[in-house]
C-alpha cells in the first residue's frame, strides 16, 4: 500500500465510499422531504456497491447497483410518488410526541451497543485472499448452483411465491 | 498503426514513474488522462452524430438536411452547441431546484460511466473489469433514476408523466437486455468484454445467437428511449416529457447524455455480436469505429422507419414476447452447449 | 407471419434514402409556381375605371381608392390606389370581381419587408395620362378618332352577331343570311357597312341591299353553270 501523508490510498477510498453511505443514510432519516430521503437512499446503495468493489468483490457491488439502486430505489420513489397527499416537504417528519421519540431512541441506542459490543468481542478470523479471487462470480455460482443449490432455489420460490401473491393481493381474485 | 494509442499510453506512464512517481499513482494519474479523452472524444462525437442523425433522416425523407454551414452543413451543430450553451438558464420558480439541477449531471455521469469497460481496440480500455457486461448492465439501469429526478423535479405534469413511463419502459426492457446477453456469456464463458471479442475470433457471435442479437437490439432502443419507443420524450403528446422544462446547457447535457448512450450501446452491440475490434487490415481502434457506426446508423435507419407505438402494447410486448423469447433463447443455447460437448465439438 | 410489415417499411425506408430529394432549392432555384398561383397583387393604373367593385368585393379591406369628378366629360377620374397588403388573404375576389382585369396576381411571393409601411402599395395617378387626355380634347382631332372608335366597334358586333346588326338595315330574313355570309368572305364590304351605318343609316341600306342583289344573280349564275357542268358529265 501507499503511504500518503499517513492514509494509504485504499484507506482513503474506503473512508470516502464509507462516507457517502453514512451521510447518505443519515439523509434518508433525517431529511423532511421523503423524495429526497428516497433519493439518498440510492446514494447510499451506491456507496455500499462502492465498499463491495474495494472489497474485490465486484459481482455483488454490482448487483448491488442493478438490483438496489436501479430498480428498487424506483420502486420506492414510485410508490412514494403515488401515496403523496401533502406537500413535499412536509412528508418525512419527525414525530411531535416526546414518548415515541424516547422509545425510538431507546432502541436505536441498545441496537448500536449490541453491535459494537458484537463486533468488538468477537474473534474475526483473518482471512486469506483466495486464490484466482479476481473470478468471483465462478466462485459464486460453484456455491450458489453447486453447494447451497436448495437454499437458493428455495429462496427463488419463496419470491415467486411472494411475488404471485403480491399480484392477486393486488388484483383479487376473479370469482367465476 | 495498431499499437498506437496502447504505446502512447505505455511512455506516458513511463514518462510519470521517471518523474518519481509511484507506480500505483502513475496508473491513477493515467486513468484520469483516459477519462479526460473518453469524455473528449464524446463530446466531439455527438457533434458528428448529431449532424448524421440530421442528415440520415433528411435522405430518409427525400430531403437535403442542414446544408448550409460548412460543407454538407457539418458546421450546423457546433451553431447549435453554442446556440445552447449561450442560452438564458431557466429553472421554473416552482420546481424542487436541488432535484432539477442534479438530474441532468447525474444523467451525463452515469453515460460517460458507461464508457469504462467498452474494449476500444486491442488492450485499449479504461479498465478491463472482469464483470465487464455486468457492470456495463447495471449502471445502465441508473439513468432511469436520473430520468425520474428530471420529471419529479421540474414539477410538471408532462415532465412527471414522461418520467413515470420512461422509468416504467426501461425497468420493463432491463430484463430482456440482460437475459438476452446471458447467451452471449454463457457461449464465450466470461463476462470479461476482452474475453468475449476474443471468443468471437473464428465466428461472429451474431451467426451463433441470431434470437438474443434481436431481443437486445429491441431491447436497447426501449432502453435507450428512441424511436419507435420515445414515449417518454414524445414531442407531439408530452412536449418533450422530463425535458420539458429544461432549458440551455441543462437540456443540452441530457440531449448529450442520450447520444452518449447511444454511443455506448452500439458499442456494447458490436462488441457482443459483432466482433469487436476484430477485423482484417484496419487496426483495431477503427474497426470498433467502424462497426459502431454501423449500429448507430441502423438505430437511426429504425427510428425514422416506425411510428411511435403505444405505452401499453410497449409493455404488453416486453413482458409476454421479449421475456420468454430471451428465456427461450438461454434454454436452446444451454442445450445447444451441452449438445455440443456430447458430439465432442466444442 | 408478424413482423413481415416492419421489414417492408424498413424496405420502404432504404429506397427511399437513395432517391433524389424532392426538396425546392428555393433561395438557390426558384420554384415552378402553377400559372394560377396567387402572390402579390399588382394593379395597372390607366385600365381602371374606377368601378368600385373590387373595393366593394374585399372581404378584410384591403383595397382603397380615390376620385374626382372631371368637369368636362362628368367622369370619375381616378387619383390615387391603395393595396393594403397586410391584411390580404389572397381570396382572388377582387381579381374575379373586376371587369377590366386591371387588378391580378402576379407570381412574385417575397413580401416580407422590414416595416410594416412597406407593405403598403399606393399607385398615384401617372402624369402622362393626364397629359393624353389634354391632348385629345383638341376638337375635331377627338371626334374622329371617336368615329373611328365606333366604327371599330360596329365591325366587332357585326363580326360577332351579323343577324341582330343587319336587321336594323334589311328587312328580309333571306337577305341578312346573304349579306352575313358576303361578310365573312370578303373583310372590305364588313368594313363598308359598318362605315355606312355610323354615319349614315339610309345609305347603309341601300348599299346593303345592292350588295344583297348581287351576291343573288351572282349565285343564281354558279348555280346555272353548275347544273350544266352536271349535264355535261
Amino acid at each position: 500500500m501507499i503511504e500518503f501523508s499517513g492514509l494509504s490510498l485504499y484507506d482513503a477510498v474506503f473512508t470516502a465510499a464509507a462516507g457517502v453511505t453514512v451521510t447518505a443514510a443519515l439523509g434518508v432519516v433525517l431529511f423532511r422531504n421523503i423524495i429526497y430521503s428516497a433519493l439518498s437512499l440510492v446514494l447510499a446503495f451506491l456507496g455500499v456497491a462502492a465498499i463491495y468493489f474495494q472489497l474485490n468483490a465486484g459481482f455483488l457491488g454490482v448487483i448491488q447497483i442493478l438490483v438496489y439502486a436501479g430498480a428498487i430505489s424506483v420502486l420506492i420513489i414510485f410508490a412514494i410518488m403515488l401515496v403523496m397527499n401533502r406537500p413535499a416537504g412536509r412528508t418525512n417528519l419527525t414525530s411531535p410526541r416526546t414518548r415515541e421519540v424516547f422509545t425510538g431512541g431507546t432502541i436505536t441506542a441498545m441496537m448500536l451497543t449490541a453491535l459494537i459490543a458484537a463486533i468488538g468481542l468477537s474473534d474475526w478470523p483473518k482471512t486469506v485472499l483466495l486464490k484466482g479471487a479476481d473470478d468471483t462470480v465462478g466462485m459464486l455460482a460453484e456455491l450458489m448452483l453447486g453447494d447451497y443449490v436448495v437454499a437458493f432455489e428455495a429462496a427463488a420460490i419463496l419470491l415467486l411465491v411472494a411475488v404471485v401473491g403480491a399480484i392477486i393481493l393486488a388484483k383479487g381474485v376473479e370469482n367465476k | 498503426m495498431e499499437a498506437l494509442f496502447v504505446n502512447l499510453a505505455a511512455v506516458l506512464s513511463g514518462w510519470l514513474t521517471s518523474l518519481g512517481l509511484s507506480p500505483i499513482w502513475a496508473d491513477t494519474v493515467l486513468l484520469f488522462v483516459k477519462w479526460i479523452i473518453v469524455i473528449t472524444i464524446i463530446t466531439l462525437n455527438i457533434i458528428i452524430l448529431i449532424w448524421l442523425e440530421r442528415k440520415v433522416s433528411a435522405f430518409f425523407q427525400e430531403r437535403l438536411g442542414p446544408n448550409r454551414l460548412g460543407p454538407f452543413g457539418i458546421f450546423q451543430t457546433i451553431a447549435d452547441a453554442i446556440k445552447l450553451l449561450t442560452k438564458e438558464d431557466i429553472v421554473p420558480s416552482a420546481a424542487d431546484k436541488l432535484i432539477f439541477k442534479t438530474a441532468p449531471m447525474f444523467f451525463i455521469v452515469v453515460a460517460v460511466m458507461l464508457y469504462t469497460v467498452i474494449p476500444m481496440g486491442q488492450g485499449m480500455e479504461v479498465i478491463n473489469l472482469n464483470i465487464g457486461l455486468l457492470f456495463f448492465i447495471s449502471i445502465g439501469s441508473l439513468s432511469t433514476i436520473a430520468l425520474l429526478m428530471a420529471g419529479w423535479g421540474s414539477n410538471n405534469k408532462w415532465s412527471l408523466m414522461g418520467a413515470v413511463r420512461s422509468v416504467a419502459q426501461m425497468v420493463s426492457y432491463e430484463i430482456p437486455l440482460a437475459f438476452s446477453l446471458l447467451g452471449v456469456v454463457m457461449i464465450s464463458g466470461s463476462l470479461n468484454l476482452q474475453d468475449i471479442v476474443a471468443a468471437q475470433g473464428k465466428l461472429w457471435f451474431i451467426i451463433l445467437q441470431p434470437i438474443a442479437f434481436i431481443t437486445y437490439f429491441i431491447a436497447a432502443t426501449a432502453e435507450l428511449n428512441r424511436g419507435p419507443f420515445d414515449m417518454p420524450e414524445a414531442e407531439q403528446e408530452l412536449t418533450g416529457g422530463a425535458y420539458t422544462e429544461y432549458t440551455g446547457m441543462r437540456w443540452a447535457l441530457f440531449f448529450l447524455a442520450e447520444y452518449t448512450n447511444l454511443v455506448a450501446v452500439s458499442a456494447l452491440m458490436a462488441t457482443v455480436f459483432l466482433g469487436g475490434w476484430q477485423g482484417p487490415w484496419l487496426p483495431s481502434w477503427l474497426w470498433i469505429i467502424i462497426k459502431t457506426y454501423g449500429v448507430i446508423l441502423v438505430f437511426f435507419w429504425v427510428k425514422w422507419t416506425f411510428p411511435r407505438i403505444r405505452m401499453d402494447h410497449l409493455m404488453s410486448f416486453s413482458w409476454k414476447v421479449l421475456v420468454p423469447v430471451s428465456l427461450g433463447n438461454i434454454l436452446l443455447t444451454g442445450a445447444g452447449i451441452y449438445f455440443c460437448r456430447w458430439m465432442g465439438w466444442c | 407471419m408478424n413482423g413481415q410489415g416492419l421489414i417492408k417499411g424498413l424496405g420502404i425506408t432504404f429506397k427511399h434514402f437513395f432517391q433524389k430529394e424532392i426538396t425546392e432549392q428555393y433561395p438557390d432555384v426558384m420554384p415552378q409556381l402553377a400559372p394560377r398561383f396567387r402572390g402579390c397583387l399588382q394593379f395597372e393604373f390607366e385600365k381602371c375605371i374606377a368601378c368600385g367593385i373590387c373595393v366593394n368585393s374585399c372581404p378584410n379591406n384591403v383595397l382603397s381608392f380615390e376620385t374626382e369628378k372631371d368637369e368636362n366629360s362628368k367622369k370619375k377620374k381616378l387619383l390615387s390606389y391603395t393595396i393594403d397588403f397586410q391584411h390580404c388573404m389572397f381570396c382572388n375576389l377582387c381579381a374575379e370581381g373586376c371587369p377590366k382585369q386591371c387588378i391580378y396576381f402576379d407570381h412574385n411571393f417575397e413580401l416580407s419587408s422590414f416595416k410594416r409601411e412597406d407593405i403598403k402599395m399606393v399607385y398615384l395617378r401617372p402624369a402622362e395620362m393626364d397629359m393624353r387626355e389634354e391632348e385629345s380634347t383638341n376638337g375635331q382631332e377627338q371626334q374622329e378618332s371617336k368615329e373611328q372608335k365606333q366604327i371599330d366597334a360596329m365591325q366587332k358586333a357585326l363580326q360577332k352577331n351579323p343577324g341582330k346588326v343587319l336587321s336594323k338595315i334589311l328587312e328580309q330574313e333571306e337577305d341578312i343570311i346573304i349579306l352575313s355570309e358576303l361578310m365573312q368572305s370578303d373583310e372590305k364590304t364588313a368594313g363598308k357597312i359598318a362605315e355606312l351605318m355610323v354615319k349614315d343609316k339610309e345609305k347603309a341600306a341601300k348599299v346593303a341591299a345592292g350588295f344583297v342583289n348581287k351576291a343573288k344573280k351572282n349565285r343564281a349564275k354558279t348555280e346555272t353553270a353548275g347544273e350544266g357542268g352536271d349535264a355535261n358529265d
